[in-house]
């Protein structure tokens, strides 16, 4: 056997289960989430229940409603799916392994560095993240990510399949629609129905002239991914879980939105572990108040310790809230390399207070912790609740 | 309430009341006079409803209180 191994995790129908509380919702009938705000009214995963119905993600809500009139939809909940599938990827990167995953319920990681670690096999590996896991996921194993996924497809729940080293023969019988979970093919199995193929043999025997004439470059890599061939993993760097929240009883939006948005990126910012890099990106999300939530990742033209900059790139985005929130988080995504302050070349007393002024909380942070320098934000002045009106937020002189 | 430290949280407070619900001691200090009292009601379309009745009150000792009644928990706070 080649000495890499891909293990594929594959957990159908993530997002649904998530956003609608439990895989139990699902068995209980036709079910799909719902389109997310503000966005092209299409549905998202649908349940098995659904799927019988003809339902299935990407069609439009009036197509699926009218396919099956009983179809209950359940809000989406990007920010918890994110949150869910963070989990599962670091009880993952504590077997040990290194993930890459484009989207969530499904992941890849090497076995090859980890089988001596456990029992020496990948059977053993898999095994180890079975119980890593902890929830019902699809394993499959195979020399390439492609087949691996292929494998954890006609993996059960509880029993994983681990493909043969010839991969050609192996994923001739599965089906193209395979294909609509790699990005970059995913628009090729419907138009490769249309036409009668329908396995990956079939594909695999098409010439690859013809399929780049007809599809561009995803025609070639279609044919090289029903083969066995595949680009090597990338995985992700260990993530830093760097976020600050704030819960906003009074169901804010507008200013008030904007003044917890002031107050978490001088939190996010005050935060130890921050070790003084910079920002390159953020996640801003909110738990909305009618159910469900949102979610935006920002990157920064550049690596940012501003939180005056900060809140003239991130404010904006609170417009696209769909609906008062009842909670606003920020969360660091990206660092940039560790800076120091540039000094000017004429120093002015004034600048030279400041600065002194940056190095005495520096100091003082470092000794006594973020809540060193604090100043008091308003809130939500006008609120009949007095707590609701002033919160400390760190203090950047 | 998660996130940062907030200002003027409410501290639990003993007091003794009335039948009409008018504070007559809080924590052990007397009540000379009710300034004023309110009543405020908010979320009460959420599974955590916020029920409260403020009152505004001059101590014994000359000092100036602010105490509500939780009626959701049926506790007292003290607030500034």
């Amino acid at each position: 056997m080649c000495s890499h191994v891909i293990v594929c995790v594959h957990i159908p129908r993530f997002e649904l289960a998530v956003a609608a509380g439990g895989r139990h919702i699902l068995a209980a009938g036709p079910v799909a989430l719902a389109p997310e705000h503000g966005r092209e009214q299409l549905i998202g995963e649908a349940s098995a229940a659904a799927e019988a119905y003809g339902v299935k993600a990407g069609i439009r809500l009036g197509e699926a409603l009218a396919r099956c009139p009983q179809l209950k939809l359940v809000t989406p909940d990007p920010a918890g799916v994110a949150d869910e599938w963070e989990r599962l990827l670091i009880a993952l990167e504590n077997i040990g392994a290194r993930v890459e995953s484009d989207r969530p319920g499904l992941a890849f990681f090497d076995a090859h560095g980890l089988r001596n670690l456990h029992g020496g096999t990948v059977e053993g590996v898999i095994a180890a993240a079975r119980r890593a896991l902890g929830t019902p996921a699809r394993l499959g194993a195979a020399p390439s990510r492609f087949a691996a996924l292929a494998a954890a497809s006609k993996a059960r729940l509880r029993r994983s399949e681990i493909a043969p080293t010839k991969l050609a023969p192996y994923l001739a019988p599965f089906p193209v629609d395979l294909l609509s979970l790699r990005p970059e093919t995913a628009a090729l199995p419907e138009t490769l129905e249309r036409f009668g193929i329908r396995t990956l043999g079939e594909l695999a025997a098409l010439p690859r002239a013809a399929l780049a004439d007809r599809f561009g470059t995803a025609g070639p890599l279609a044919k090289d991914l029903a083969r066995g061939k595949d680009s090597p993993l990338k995985p992700r760097r260990v993530a830093e879980n760097l976020e600050e929240r704030l819960e906003l009883p009074e169901s804010a939006s507008g200013q008030q939105l904007e003044r917890a948005l002031g107050l978490l990126i001088d939190r996010l910012l005050a935060r130890r572990e921050r070790r003084g890099r910079p920002l390159r990106a953020a996640v801003l999300g909110a738990k909305l108040v009618e159910g469900g939530s949102w979610r935006a990742r920002v990157t920064f033209r550049e690596a940012l310790a501003d939180p005056r900059r900060m809140r003239l790139v991130l404010a904006p985005r609170l417009s696209e809230l769909p609906a008062p929130a009842d909670a606003l988080r920020l969360k660091a995504e990206g660092f940039g390399p560790p800076t120091g302050d540039q000094r000017t070349l004429l120093a002015e007393p004034a600048q030279l207070r400041a600065a002194r002024l940056r190095e005495a909380v520096r100091q003082a942070r470092a000794a006594a912790g973020p809540d060193a320098a604090l100043r008091i934000l308003p809130v939500d002045p006008d609120s009949r609740v007095p707590e609701r009106r002033l919160a400390l937020t760190p203090w950047d002189p | 309430m998660k996130g940062p430290r907030r200002l003027a949280e409410p501290r639990p407070a003993t007091v003794q009341a009335a039948d009409d619900g008018r504070p007559q001691t809080v924590d052990g200090r007397r009540v000379d006079a009710i300034r004023e009292s309110w009543l405020i009601e908010d979320r009460w379309w959420t599974a955590n409803p916020l029920r409260r009745r403020y009152w505004e009150i001059v101590t014994a000792d000359g000092r100036n209180l602010v105490a509500f009644r939780d009626l959701e928990r049926n506790r007292w706070y003290t607030q500034r």
